[in-house]
């Protein structure tokens, strides 16, 4: 089965170059968008398996863009995509919804590989990604929000996420830790869905106290 | 950002002070006149003369205030002119008023020159005029007892006191000025190395692997293109140099080692550290990138990895090279090579930090620097 494909970037010379590569790799590039607001648009008839997706859009920020997506579009995987400065904006994209991060600078192979799996179901968890991660644990951590308890990493969850920041693969870590494939996976997985579901726990609490909760979203 | 400061005089406090005082001391004056005048000479001239001065206070008043008209002959004239009402003295005042050292016309409203010259031209000009005032009042009484002597000292000290004000004043405006152009160009500096590094960078790294790919003519663009790459890469990464004292994001100062062969992981926001501890990290992380290049080979990534403990900042340089053999580092060491390790240790040393390095045949290596932050700052963010 083909996978279909969505980018979206404002740069139309990046734009295209990932295009041809991806379409030579066999993927199905259904679409391209250069903002926030036509991704969406498109991204609503075209309904491709995956978003890729630059978060430097202007307009309508890639972050708005990637948390409408992923909530509307429950077949719909968003992989970011994006220059190695945007990191708040990563984070906040990864918490809204989307399934990984990488950086522009990484090679054709990787950026299929990331593809495939962001398919599949699978994170794409970057070192990149491992580090804001850990870091925005430790945050959370360090300044307890009122209402609900931040979410904690185990210490196994903190071993393993080091470890993938280190840019060690996950064969490496289940080695060097005596662990299973799997069980590295299950773990990397556990970190962000903890993220993720704080984070909508937070939207909707924020929804409630401010009365956005009775508009038709 | 508000008015550029160089346009602003820093002594116009100063002025308002001389205006203020003008205004006090012919008060003075009057009264000095109206007490004396039956006694005077020529009781007329001694109405011309404070008529003079109520004219000219009223001039310097509307001038000084503004500072585009505290002209220099304005503040020349304003002596001269004080010095002529005060000679004239020598024909109002009667024998017996000079033999009582009876007030002349001009009493203390004569000091003022003196402050508006120092205001104006500094020290030099504020002496200067405290002489000549001191000069003209020796020549208005025809004689050089304690009394003039004094009265000399006390003007020639309030022109230097007023002209060193003034001049102080100039002089840390300018120093102002200069250290917030230095500071406003390091941050669009920094700026423009994040933004060349995000957009540029990516494009033409982009061109040079697609060329490559392509071969033939593209290939010869896809070379200029890397050559390029390699250029400006370089040039963002030189440390631009910030004023002493300052905090520095080492977050965003680490991204700049970023390549597609090195991968920078780190927290979402900003770690802020003293300008001098983040230019030693980023030394000691570029030194270790660079043994990498040296003994690791051309295909060897890194990773480099910072956490912001609070207490603590932990950074992991990790390479996956071939690593150094068990007692090689040793060796070196007492051949005399001193090299990275001993650069680095030596930069973690004098941050108060320590340095472990892991690594084993086959395995790569993989540097940790632990360096405490430093007290009386929390965490930025």
């Amino acid at each position: 089965m083909t996978v279909s494909v969505m980018i979206v970037d404002d740069h139309p010379i990046w734009r295209d170059g990932v295009a041809r590569d991806l379409a030579e790799h066999g993927f199905d590039v259904r679409a391209t968008a250069a903002d926030g607001e036509a991704a969406l648009r498109i991204a609503r008839t075209v309904r491709p398996d995956v978003v890729l997706m630059d978060l430097n859009l202007g307009e309508t920020s890639g972050v708005v863009a990637a948390r409408s997506i992923t909530g509307e579009l429950p077949g719909t995987r968003v992989l970011v995509l994006s220059a190695s400065g945007d990191h708040s904006d990563v984070l906040e994209a990864v918490k809204a919804g989307a399934s990984g991060y990488l950086v522009k600078s990484a090679s054709v192979a990787e950026l299929v590989d990331a593809v495939h799996r962001t398919a599949g179901g699978d994170p794409v968890f970057t070192a990149g990604l491992a580090g804001m991660v850990l870091g925005e644990y430790r945050r959370m951590a360090d300044a307890p929000a009122d209402g609900d308890p931040p979410p904690r990493l185990t210490e196994r969850e903190t071993d393993v996420l080091r470890l993938v920041a280190k840019g060690l693969t996950a064969k490496q870590i289940a080695d060097r830790l005596v662990i299973s494939h799997r069980t590295v996976e299950n773990h990397v997985q556990s970190t962000l869905r903890k993220l993720q579901l704080h984070n909508r726990v937070e939207l909707a609490r924020y929804a409630i106290e401010h009365g956005l909760d009775r508009d038709e979203d | 950002m508000t008015a550029s400061p160089t346009l602003r005089d820093p002594a116009t406090p100063l002025w308002w002070g001389t205006i203020v005082l003008r205004w006090v001391t012919l008060v003075f004056a009057l009264a000095a006149v109206l007490v004396n005048h039956e006694g005077y000479d020529r009781p007329g001239l001694a109405w011309t003369g404070f008529s003079v001065m109520l004219v000219w206070s009223v001039v310097t008043t509307a001038a000084f205030a503004r500072e585009s008209t505290r002209f220099r002959w304005l503040v020349v004239v304003d002596v001269l002119l004080t010095c002529v009402v005060m000679l004239s003295s020598r024909l109002v005042l009667s024998d017996s008023q000079f033999a009582e050292t009876g007030p002349l016309v001009t009493t203390v409203w004569a000091s003022v020159p003196a402050l508006t010259a120092g205001a104006r031209f500094g020290v030099g000009g504020g002496v200067l005029a405290g002489l000549v005032m001191a000069v003209c009042t020796g020549l208005s009484r025809y004689t050089f007892d304690l009394d003039v002597a004094r009265d000399g000292v006390l003007l020639t000290a309030s022109g230097l006191l007023i002209g060193l004000a003034a001049t102080t004043a100039r002089r840390s405006q300018a120093a102002l000025a200069q250290a917030m152009r230095t500071e406003a160009a390091t941050a669009e500096r920094e700026r423009l190395a994040r933004s060349i590094h995000d957009s540029v960078l990516q494009v033409l790294a982009r061109v040079r692997r697609r060329g490559t790919e392509l071969g033939g003519e593209a290939a010869e663009l896809a070379r200029l293109a890397g050559e390029q790459e390699i250029a400006l890469r370089a040039l963002v990464t030189t440390e631009p140099s910030r004023p002493a004292g300052g905090d520095a994001d080492l977050r965003a100062a680490l991204q700049l080692l970023a390549t597609p062969r090195v991968q920078v992981s780190g927290p979402a926001g900003e770690v802020r550290l003293p300008a001098g501890t983040v230019d030693e990290l980023v030394a000691a992380t570029k030194e270790t990138l660079s043994n990498v290049d040296r003994h690791a080979g051309p295909t060897a990534k890194a990773w480099v990895l910072l956490e912001d403990l609070g207490d603590e900042i932990v950074l992991t340089i990790r390479d996956d090279g071939p690593g150094i053999a068990q007692g090689r580092l040793e060796e070196a060491e007492k051949e005399g090579h001193l090299g990275v390790a001993t650069s680095v240790r030596g930069r973690v040393n004098e941050l108060g930090g320590t340095s472990t390095l892991e690594t084993a045949p086959g395995a790569g290596t993989e540097w940790e620097l632990r360096v405490p932050r430093p007290k009386q700052r929390r965490r930025g963010r």
